[in-house]
């Protein structure tokens, strides 16, 4: 009983294994010589002198998220840097990990009175669901950061305070009550 | 009201994506200076090997054998061997479109802030993390404690001093001493190899059956079987080499492949009387080929690197180890005893590329350029580049022993038997019997013809070779 039908020049391999040697080769010099293409899909690198290593060092080299990204929450600014913030507990009604804390406060001299005195989210608890996002009145709270929520060394440290959350750029609706605009200095986007 | 300490994390310390591609000019820089950088680390090292043999050498013969060991073993094969470790990992992460390890960073060094460094910090990673291991010996192991730990100390002392015996340098008068980078020149030369190199054998059979394990001791069966089948090739592939070159000493067999001494002198002068820039190598055949080895024994090469590969049981030739199936003889050792047998692996493969290169590729030698460096430089300069032009061409068998290795499937255990015994041995009888009739009838110069036409035959042969059949094609029946 033969073990294999390979006829015997098969069995010798010896022409397939030396191209094997050439496309290893091959690999080798293209990926020692040639440079990062930052395409992060590797059927779009072309050109010459591309290496062929499509790894990406994740913690220096991050690729971007699609638009629409649920990300890291972020507290949505006006245009005088307070939050939009009523502190009307929509949000935190609405989230089924009940991750969000606010404590409302009163504004004396402005036409709002309710703003949040302190509001966390932790992001350890929190399921990126999108429904506090849904649930606001005031488009105040935004998951259009494009980074997710970062590893941290202990527990108390993802939860993020008002500070932390309030940033990017400001928002500001036409249908915002007038009273608390500040006077434009550049014309909104 | 209990205060939560929060984060403050910026949302700026997410940088930007992936860092955009380099100009091709910074690119081309970038390369241009690491490989300058490459060359002129090689040629430290060459000079630093030299001065530390004339340096030792005034201490009398004793002081130079010692300058020879520290400078051979202790940097080149030692340091060559270590960095082969990343060098395996990484040459391999390169063929198969991967980065390779990178992780490890020297942050504790200010400049060396998280900085890669092409992975050597792995090195001394690999080296702490095996320093600090439990030492474990299993319970059966307990009876022959002596064996067990004896088995890794007679892998690894082969292994390093299989070294001794390849010339890395001619003889030559540097820094004022007469000096030359071989720790033993013995006239029984390369049967020093084939001795020591079976030694090995001892050390697998040791480990396999001291372990008490079943896969342990079919490892060390797999690799006594191995490399006793094996030696009868590796001897009898050089011995083509021996009749084309007349001796046993591989020094003699290094000098032979380039230009003698006087007669280098002679033409020396004679060029600087003449006033000619290039003086003619009269060892380079026809005009155009260096009169090294593989000219004189490409049957003799080919197969002396497979037998070596199989002999120092690399990668197709791993059964012993075969990592997927036994772990290997060396299944119950730990930490640094581990890690004695995985550097004599290395070590073994720097000697292979050692010998390879000193038989076959032209030893020191550097191809046509010699007389002319002695021209406008001097002997010692010679010297230098000549240390230079051995560890690169070591470094290059050392890459295509690693090409192999990534290349071929591991054999079956039949099938490495049957390619030892029934095709690799009589073939290098053949080898043999051919070199010894030609050298007989033509001399070395007939050899060179024979070989020109085995170059030839070989690649016909390879070429012509039938390809692999197409899955679809030829269903294959099953086995």
């Amino acid at each position: 009983m033969p073990r294999t039908d390979l006829s015997p020049g098969e069995r010798l391999y010896l022409r397939e294994a030396v191209r094997g040697m050439g496309v290893l080769a091959r690999h080798f010099w293209k990926n020692l010589f040639g440079f990062r293409d930052p395409a992060p899909e590797v059927m779009e690198r072309k050109g010459r002198g591309v290496n062929l290593v499509s790894t990406i060092n994740y913690p220096e080299e991050r690729k971007e998220y699609p638009p629409g990204y649920r990300g890291m929450h972020r507290l949505v600014p006006r245009l005088d840097g307070k939050p939009r913030c009523v502190a009307c507990y929509m949000c935190a009604t609405a989230c089924p990990a009940q991750c969000i804390y606010i404590e409302a406060g009163e504004y004396e001299e402005e036409a709002i009175e309710k703003y949040p005195v302190r509001f966390e989210i932790d992001e350890l608890r929190c399921i990126v669901c999108g429904f506090c996002v849904e649930a606001c009145p005031k488009d105040a709270i935004r998951m259009d950061t494009g980074t997710h929520a970062p590893a941290v060394l202990s527990r108390p440290l993802a939860v993020f305070d008002k500070e932390s959350l309030l940033r990017g750029p400001a928002v500001e609706h036409s249908t915002d009550v007038l009273t608390y605009r500040v006077p434009l200095k550049t014309p909104p986007r | 009201m209990i205060e939560t300490p929060t984060a403050r994390l910026a949302f700026e310390d997410f940088g930007p994506a992936i860092p955009p591609r380099p100009a091709f000019g910074r690119w081309l820089a970038g390369t241009i200076a690491g490989w300058t950088a490459f060359v002129a680390f090689l040629l430290f090292i060459s000079w630093l090997l030299l001065a530390i043999a004339a340096l030792f050498a005034r201490l009398g013969p004793i002081g130079a054998a010692v300058g020879n060991i520290v400078g051979l073993i202790l940097i080149l094969v030692m340091v060559t061997a270590t960095l082969l470790t990343m060098a395996d990992r990484k040459w391999s992460a390169l063929m198969q479109d991967r980065v390779g390890p990178n992780r490890a960073r020297l942050s504790i060094i200010p400049g060396l802030r998280n900085r890669p460094l092409k992975g050597i910090p792995h090195v001394l990673a690999d080296v702490l993390k095996m320093l600090f291991k439990e030492d474990f010996i299993p319970e059966g192991a307990m009876n022959n404690k002596v064996l067990f730990n004896l088995a890794p100390l007679l892998a690894f002392a082969p292994a390093f001093m299989l070294f001794a015996i390849v010339p890395v340098s001619p003889e030559v008068t540097f820094l004022g001493q007469r000096i030359q980078l071989q720790v033993a020149r013995v006239d029984w030369g390369i049967l020093y190899v084939f001795a020591l190199a079976s030694l090995a054998v001892f050390a697998t059979a040791l480990a396999g059956w001291t372990s008490d394990n079943k896969l342990a001791l079919l490892g060390g069966l797999r690799a006594s079987a191995q490399l006793i089948s094996y030696e009868v090739t590796l001897g009898l592939t050089l011995v083509g080499a021996f009749i084309a070159f007349g001796t046993l000493r591989l020094e003699e067999m290094a000098r032979l492949q380039g230009m003698l001494g006087p007669a280098l002198r002679s033409a020396v002068v004679l060029a600087a009387r003449a006033g000619d820039f290039l003086v003619r190598d009269d060892s380079v055949l026809f005009g155009w080929l260096p009169s090294w080895g593989f000219v004189y024994q490409p049957i003799g090469m080919i197969l002396f690197l497979v037998a070596a590969q199989a002999e120092i049981k690399r990668a197709p030739f791993d059964t012993p180890e075969g990592e997927s199936e036994i772990i290997g003889y060396f299944l119950e050792y730990s930490g640094l005893k581990s890690g004695l047998f995985l550097i004599a692996e290395y070590a073994e493969t720097v000697v292979v590329a050692g010998i390879v290169t000193t038989i076959f590729l032209g030893g020191y030698h550097l191809p046509f350029i010699e007389p002319t460096v002695v021209r406008h430089f001097d002997f010692a300069w010679l010297s230098v580049f000549q240390v230079f032009a051995f560890i690169v061409k070591m470094l290059f068998i050392i890459w295509v022993m690693f090409v192999v290795r990534w290349a071929f499937p591991r054999f079956r255990y039949d099938q490495i038997m049957r390619l030892g015994w029934k095709m690799m041995l009589p073939i290098s009888l053949f080898n043999v019997a051919l070199t010894a009739g030609i050298f007989l009838w033509a001399g070395r110069e007939g050899l060179a013809w024979m070989g020109g036409i085995e170059w030839l035959a070989i690649i016909a042969f390879v070429a012509l070779s039938a390809r692999a059949p197409r899955a679809e094609e030829a269903p294959h029946a099953s086995h």
